[in-house]
């Protein structure tokens, strides 16, 4: 019996070493996160980022006007990494006229400057066609595909006259570019993941999700173990 | 004994009712949300139905400043537009009431406030605000050093949209006069 518990002892040690270290030097930052400001500085390695689901972001629709991004997330709607406006309506495209970007919603024109400055909503009472499906340009004019039809107007975007044209440019949804949807998981997802909630996600097994925290219990549970065969050993006197 | 129960039966239909009338009245005044009023209809019947080709304002330099002080912040869009004919301008304005904007549409004869009404409200409660018996206050009222030369009564539970209410038609009489004055 007393070789079996002896056995046991020295098994349960072996198995729960390494982790006891981890859970002592884990526990010990934690300690003193105050101190290293663990809480202020941040882990960014990608592997780290993907683990947390935090790397990428999935925007409704992307379109690329120029230089700038254009990316649609629920209401609102970003150029490049910049929140500018709201719109329930989804992004159908855009275009750059001149020196305007004009976005597309099903009843909407929505216009910003170059340099991303919001100019304003026009609707149909602006003179916009209703129940538009995309907007493109022929020869640098802007064209709407409504249901009820195309229409092309001048730079002013008030007037419009239905026509039916062959070779319009359609706006088209794009990929966002990396840099782009680097700058806007940091909007979304903030700086990276903290060296805080990193070293508390090892230390309660977080970092693996339900099965970590299991794997930390057993962890416990062999612990417990070991204690109370070391407790029996030194009761019995065995060395 | 045939009182008692007659008495308690009565109590019971009366408890009923009460509850009856507040499950109406929840029903209709949880969710104030709503488009009231497309701008195409506002206008229409603001121009009888011949609505003129749109104009625009640039909220640019004194004009941003004048609206900025109008309103307590910036005007969010750079351009504003409107619609004038010979003897009235309408304007279709947004504000914020508490945490999301309302859509008003104002018109303007004369310098002064013909009617306001609330286009579209967002807000969850509030819209108190659009009825007649409200936006009636309004009514040829005019601003002086781009302040209303009038006391609003205000609304118990929409202060937040009085104040938006008030702030606009402010703003839609200011814009009226830098029309005159282009």
């Amino acid at each position: 019996m007393n070789r079996k518990i002896r056995t046991l002892h020295r098994t349960i040690g072996a198995i729960i070493a390494i982790f006891v270290l981890m859970f002592a030097i884990t526990g010990i930052f934690l300690n003193h996160t105050s101190d290293f400001e663990l809480d202020k500085r941040y882990l960014t390695w990608n592997w780290l980022l993907e683990h947390y689901g935090v790397a990428h972001v999935e925007a409704d629709v992307v379109y690329l006007l120029g230089q700038r991004a254009i990316s649609q997330f629920g209401p609102q709607v970003f150029i490049d990494s910049t929140p500018v406006v709201n719109s329930q309506s989804l992004i159908l495209g855009g275009v750059i006229i001149d020196d305007l970007m004009v976005l597309a919603t099903q009843n909407e024109l929505i216009l910003f400057s170059h340099e991303g400055e919001f100019i304003e909503k026009m609707s149909e009472s602006a003179g916009i066609p209703p129940l538009i499906r995309n907007i493109g340009l022929f020869h640098g004019e802007p064209v709407l595909q409504t249901r009820n039809g195309m229409w092309r107007s001048d730079f002013m975007l008030d007037q419009w006259e239905a026509i039916s044209l062959q070779g319009i440019g359609w706006s088209q949804p794009q990929a966002m570019p990396d840099n782009v949807e680097l700058e806007l998981a940091e909007y979304f997802h903030g700086k990276g993941i903290s060296i805080e909630r990193f070293i508390l996600d090892l230390h309660n097994g977080r970092i693996l999700g339900n099965i970590g925290v299991w794997f930390v219990d057993i962890i416990g549970g062999l612990l417990i173990l070991i204690s109370l065969t070391g407790l029996w050993m030194w009761v019995r006197g065995i060395a | 004994m045939n009182m008692a129960r007659l008495y308690k039966i009565n109590s019971i239909n009366l408890v009923t009712k009460l509850l009856g009338i507040i499950l109406f009245m929840i029903a209709f005044s949880v969710d104030a949300r709503g488009v009231y009023q497309t701008d195409k209809d506002f206008l229409s019947e603001a121009f009888n139905n011949e609505i003129p080709k749109s104009k625009v304002v640039w909220n640019k330099g004194q004009i941003r400043e004048n609206i900025s002080s109008i309103l307590g912040h910036d005007y969010a869009s750079l351009r504003i537009r409107y619609w004038q004919d010979s003897s009235q301008s309408s304007w279709i304005l947004e504000e914020v009431g508490k945490e999301k904007p309302i859509t008003f549409g104002v018109t303007i004869a004369n310098g002064k406030v013909e009617y306001v009404k609330v286009l579209t409200y967002r807000e969850s409660r509030g819209e108190e605000i659009r009825y007649p018996a409200f936006t009636g206050q309004f009514q040829q009222a005019e601003i002086n050093d781009n302040r209303l030369n009038r006391q609003i009564d205000g609304i118990s539970g929409a202060t937040m949209s009085v104040r938006a209410m008030t702030a606009v038609v402010t703003l839609a009489l200011y814009l009226t006069e830098t029309t005159v004055i282009e």
